[in-house]
């Protein structure tokens, strides 16, 4: 009909437009060589960089690029990975490791013992500032080094032998060793891309892996793409892309999921109850603690009285009721499941006598308390948790604490430079060992934010990792427990992680475990399902 | 027909600046009164729009929130007025070179989209009550002037103001005393439409972050709290926005239905 | 015709000029640097950021440094992307945006014909009525109450179609409903209100005298000559739909230059504040100047002024 003329003319112009510039559609999922594993990460990785990364979420990501002198099995032990076999000689302060010949990074260089010898030293050199440098103090002069009591690297324990033997010396012996070596911060790097490209030796274009996976793409605050390394030792992953989705609410990611968007999601505690008894949902308890620190440098919590006041007006058992994750309430700081946990370490809930040190410390009633700020990241969990413990320590000790959230990038910064009065943070274990847990909160260590230190607990902790007799070993960190969270009250432990998740039935391959290690290389999409 | 919605509009408005000015005195809980045992409820005969995460109720919060957004909007509407009307007048009434250099300006920055230099704006002048009123402000004032600069270069042709000449009266007695009040009704008109243009202006802000922020509460915050709850509890989200609808929407008829009456030339928005 | 066109670009170019120093300037009155939040800098490190970025320059020299960035096309390194240049943001972020703003456009432009066209034809009856109150209500609706309605409906209750980003055809429908409807009613309204005045008009009276059926005279006639209303918003309509749709991209997570630019603020991104702008400013200027184009193609009389 005539009058479709002047508008057919139009609609075509546009529908051309429209058709030229349309992206090429992408399904969402398809199994084996086309396999796309889509998943959620709650907040853009602050860095990409090993020596670097201290949160979760960049080391998720790094450790699916990256790959160690070890790994962990599906029981949290170290199996080889980059080294095929290491010995350790009698007085259990030199290791040998003996690295694979067959381990290339992806752009055809041979992984090397030099590229580790590099790689631990740039954590330790005070000019990366690694925040965890002190992750290898184990090694000789590593500390000094680090804390450039002396300046040269030739003297600190770790040398490459030849191309593919490393020898490690350490200053005491240390049993779990072999699971330190499969932490991200010590993968191999590469001295010559690194000089090259300086800050931007992880882009996308440069970064160059020895993992399962290569970061293929990173459109910032939107997604990273991991594609499969054709020159990974351990052969073609099963699925050939995984995409992680940079989602920050938490209930958007679960309707992507829903609505088929997403193959894995994580819980909001509102979620939890109405999956349950789903077919996808997956609970694990975690090695994992949730805590408030403070800053201890400044008033008023440089006084221990208020700080032990605040722990004991808190009744934790509050908290699984409004997170129902499966969380554990938590007075002391080693996580069950691992050894040396003690439960009946901690102070209990006394509201009274939290109120009698506050009133010993200056503050009847909460009079004159000063107006502090409980700094968290932004997030569903912390949220909930934040205006819980408010409520709480307005109840009970007549206090308002304002609640101040942000980025996560952001708020590891401000933690660092401008440390809030009280601050969110979780610890996940890097390895199953108490002293993991415990000497992240040694005098001056670089993840101890609270600017506490206590030369008791320092040696404490220092002489359990090197003690043999398990009897002696868990008395002393019940010891370092207490000062930690009962005289000194350093931090307030408020209870031990579960994680929950979705996961579609026709993902395989995915293994959860207690330390959250995501690794998608065994990770497939079938047909069929689970 | 035309008379019921405008009746109907009235209705509401007026109803609504009852409730937001009595409302929370009237209501037995406070706009920020906590109550962790209640936390999450859906609208009961208790909590009548239900609580939020903190247990704060609703009902209260979404009258508190009328009367931040209100005042706000009418606010910064009124002074946008009163600023264009002295611009545009001095603009309409002033010389040729002063009409130029005035409205040229005007022109080039004011290209940009109205929300993008709100936004630009707030940069600058920081998030806060002053800072978005100062920038709803800002911006709306340029359309008034506008207005005011044509009305007056259309009346300045007029007898009557070259007989008030004549008799001896100066410039800005002509302007307030024969030319102001001639223009009234288009004047009140475009505070009918700038009104609800402030409103939804900061409640979209306020929603994205990038206006007021918490504890002070608006539609726009309250908008933004229901929003991650969405998914399990979308009344949270459902009556702060349906609030904001209906109260720009009641503006919006009322503003036609003014202007209706003011200008009965009519044009393409009579509707029979 | 080419000069027609050469003309209005050639006065385009000092407008644009004049906003990138307006929106140079007015950032520079921003009390505390882009580097505020991070406040206990070592001064090795502060000296070597202020370098870096010409911060240490006098506000003259930094604004001659940046507009002769601008004459070369490159518009900075962004403060808070270290290693990424604003041009490369944008790049990657613009065309997200236009996809979604033309998209919106045609959701537009095709909602907005229809319930136009229909009420006009209807003129008096309840579908009119209807389509006045829908319209009405459209004007009035703002855009995330509307993104935020489809998104329970049609994602979380539904679950047809995805709440969140951007990744094919399926992830558009709902943005550009939300961006686009809003428009669409402003259009219905115009198309109406054109076909109305129309209806008076002498040809079409003079072609129902010579006994063409009522629904010839109606479609071919009037809607000819109200296309030309619709195409002048057309280009500034289009343009605002491509400058406008930060709050879509933040409600549905879309890598659109709108989000980059609310996360900019938040971030006091000041390279990439004013890249976003001047963008935006150029597609504004572009949007008018193609109009007046294709307004004068429609009526030449235009192009000989």
């Amino acid at each position: 009909m005539f009058y479709f003329r002047e508008n057919m003319l139009k609609t075509a112009l546009i529908s051309v437009l429209l058709f030229i510039l349309l992206a090429p559609v992408h399904s969402g999922a398809a199994s084996g060589e086309d396999c796309r594993f889509r998943f959620s990460l709650g907040t853009e990785p602050p860095t990409l960089d090993p020596s670097l990364a201290t949160d979760g979420t960049s080391i998720l990501v790094i450790e699916n690029l990256m790959e160690g002198l070890t790994q962990f099995d599906q029981n949290l032990l170290p199996v080889p990975a980059v080294a095929k076999k290491w010995e350790v000689s009698k007085d259990g302060k030199t290791w040998l490791f003996y690295l694979r010949e067959d381990v290339h990074w992806s752009d055809g260089k041979k992984v090397t013992a030099d590229d580790f010898e590099y790689s631990w030293k740039r954590l330790l050199n005070p000019e990366t500032a690694s925040e965890y440098a002190y992750f290898l103090y184990d090694l000789e002069n590593a500390e000094a080094y680090n804390q450039k009591k002396i300046s040269g690297q030739e003297s600190v324990g770790v040398k490459a032998l030849s191309p593919f033997l490393l020898r490690v010396r350490l200053v005491k012996p240390v049993v779990y060793f072999p699971s330190l070596t499969a932490f991200s911060g010590t993968v191999p790097l590469r001295r010559d891309l690194i000089e090259k490209y300086g800050d931007h030796w992880t882009d996308p274009e440069k970064m160059v892996v020895n993992g399962p996976y290569r970061l293929k793409e990173w459109r910032h605050e939107y997604k990273l793409t991991l594609e499969k390394n054709r020159a990974y030792y351990g052969g073609e992953v099963l699925c050939g892309t995984v995409e992680a989705f940079i989602i920050n609410e938490r209930s958007t990611a679960l309707t992507l999921y829903e609505t088929g968007s997403l193959d894995m999601v994580f819980l909001t505690p509102e979620a939890i109850p109405s999956y349950r008894n789903d077919r996808e949902y997956v609970n694990q308890p975690l090695l994992r603690g949730y805590y408030y620190g403070f800053n201890t440098r400044v008033p008023p919590f440089n006084d221990s009285r208020v700080r032990r006041a605040f722990s004991m007006a808190i009744d934790r058992s509050e908290l699984p009721r409004i997170l129902s994750g499966g969380e554990v309430p938590a007075k002391s700081w080693i996580p069950p499941g691992m050894f040396a946990h003690d439960p009946s370490i901690g102070l209990d809930f006394n509201p009274m006598e939290a109120a009698r040190q506050l009133a010993e410390a200056g503050y009847p009633g909460g009079k004159r308390f000063p107006s502090v700020r409980l700094a968290f990241n932004t997030d569903a969990v912390n949220g909930l948790v934040a205006e819980n413990i408010q409520a709480q320590i307005k109840r009970n000790l007549n206090i308002t604490l304002s609640l101040d959230n942000m980025e996560w990038k952001v708020y590891l910064k401000k933690l660092q430079l401008d440390t809030p009065a009280v601050f969110r943070l979780s610890w996940g274990a890097d390895y199953p060992d108490p002293d993991n847990f415990m000497n992240l909160f040694i005098t001056g260590g670089g993840n101890n934010h609270t600017g506490w230190g206590n030369p008791r607990y320092d040696r404490l902790i220092s002489e359990a990792a090197a003690d043999p007799d398990p009897a002696s070993r868990r008395s002393k960190y019940g010891e370092a427990q207490k000062i930690l969270t009962e005289t000194d009250a350093a931090i307030i432990p408020l209870f031990f992680s579960a994680q929950n998740l979705l996961v579609r039935r026709n993902v395989h391959g995915f293994i959860p475990n207690a330390m959250e290690l995501f690794s998608f290389k065994t990770v497939w999409k079938g047909d069929q399902e689970r | 027909m035309k008379h019921r919605s405008l009746y109907l509009s009235g209705i509401f408005l007026l109803a609504l600046l009852f409730a937001t000015a009595a409302g929370p005195s009237v209501s037995p809980y406070t706009f920020d009164q906590q109550d962790p045992s209640a936390l999450l409820q859906p609208p009961s005969a208790a909590h009548w729009m239900g609580t939020d995460r903190l247990g704060r109720d609703l009902f209260t919060r979404v009258l508190a929130g009328g009367r931040l957004s209100i005042s706000i909007g009418l606010f910064s509407a009124v002074t946008a007025l009163v600023i264009g009307v002295l611009y545009g007048g001095a603009a309409g009434y002033g010389s040729d070179r002063t009409d130029q250099i005035l409205m040229r300006g005007l022109d080039i920055v004011f290209a940009l989209p109205d929300i993008l230099l709100i936004i630009l704006m707030m940069v600058v002048l920081g998030r806060g009550l002053l800072g978005i009123f100062l920038a709803l402000t800002l911006v709306s004032w340029v359309t008034v002037a506008r207005l005011v600069r044509g009305e007056v270069l259309r009346l300045k042709e007029y007898d009557f103001v070259a007989a008030a000449g004549a008799l001896g009266a100066g410039d800005s007695a002509v302007f307030f005393r024969h030319i102001l009040p001639n223009i009234v009704g288009p004047l009140i008109v475009t505070l009918s439409y700038r009104i609800p243009a402030a409103i939804l202006a900061e409640s979209t802000l306020s929603f994205i972050g990038l206006g007021l922020a918490p504890p002070a509460a608006s539609w726009g915050i309250l908008a933004n709290e229901g929003w991650s709850g969405m998914r399990f509890y979308p009344y949270l989200i459902f009556f702060p926005s349906l609030f904001i609808f209906l109260t720009i929407l009641s503006l919006n008829t009322l503003g036609d239905r003014l202007r209706d009456m003011f200008d009965p030339r009519g044009g393409p928005e009579c509707w029979d | 015709m080419i000069l027609f066109l050469a003309r209005r670009v050639l006065i385009s170019l000092p407008v644009l000029l004049v906003i990138a120093t307006i929106t140079f300037f007015l950032l520079f009155l921003v009390p505390g640097g882009p580097f505020d939040r991070e406040k206990k800098l070592p001064p090795e490190i502060e000296a070597n950021i202020n370098a870096k970025y010409h911060l240490d320059l006098p506000v003259w020299k930094q604004y001659l440094f940046y507009m002769s960035g601008l004459a070369s096309g490159d518009l900075g390194p962004s403060y808070k992307y270290p290693g990424r240049s604003v041009n490369e943001i944008l790049h990657d972020t613009f065309p997200v945006s236009m996809k979604l703003g033309l998209a919106s456009f045609f959701v537009a432009i095709s909602a907005g014909l229809a319930f136009g066209i229909l009420a006009a034809s209807f003129h008096g009856r309840w579908v009119d009525r209807a389509a006045m109150l829908l319209s009405s209500g459209g004007l009035s609706l703002p855009g995330f109450v509307l993104g935020s309605g489809l998104i329970f409906l049609f994602s979380i209750k539904l679950r047809l179609l995805p709440p969140a980003l951007w990744e094919g055809w399926r992830y558009m429908v709902l943005p550009s409903l939300t961006l686009g409807l809003g428009a669409a009613a402003y259009i219905a309204r115009l198309v109406r209100s054109s076909l109305l005045d129309i209806s008076f008009h002498e040809f079409v009276r003079t072609a129902r005298a010579k006994g063409l059926p009522e629904s010839r005279v109606l479609l071919k006639h009037m809607l000819r000559n109200s296309i030309s209303p619709v195409l002048t918003v057309s280009g500034p309509l289009l343009a605002g739909l491509v400058t406008g749709s930060f709050v879509v991209e933040y409600l549905f997570s879309i890598p659109g230059m709108g989000r980059y630019f609310i996360t900019a603020v938040t971030n006091r991104d000041y390279p990439l504040i004013m890249g976003v702008t001047l963008v935006y400013a150029v597609v504004i200027v572009a949007a008018n100047i193609i109009v007046d184009g294709l307004y004068a193609v429609v009526d030449p009389r235009v192009a000989r002024r």
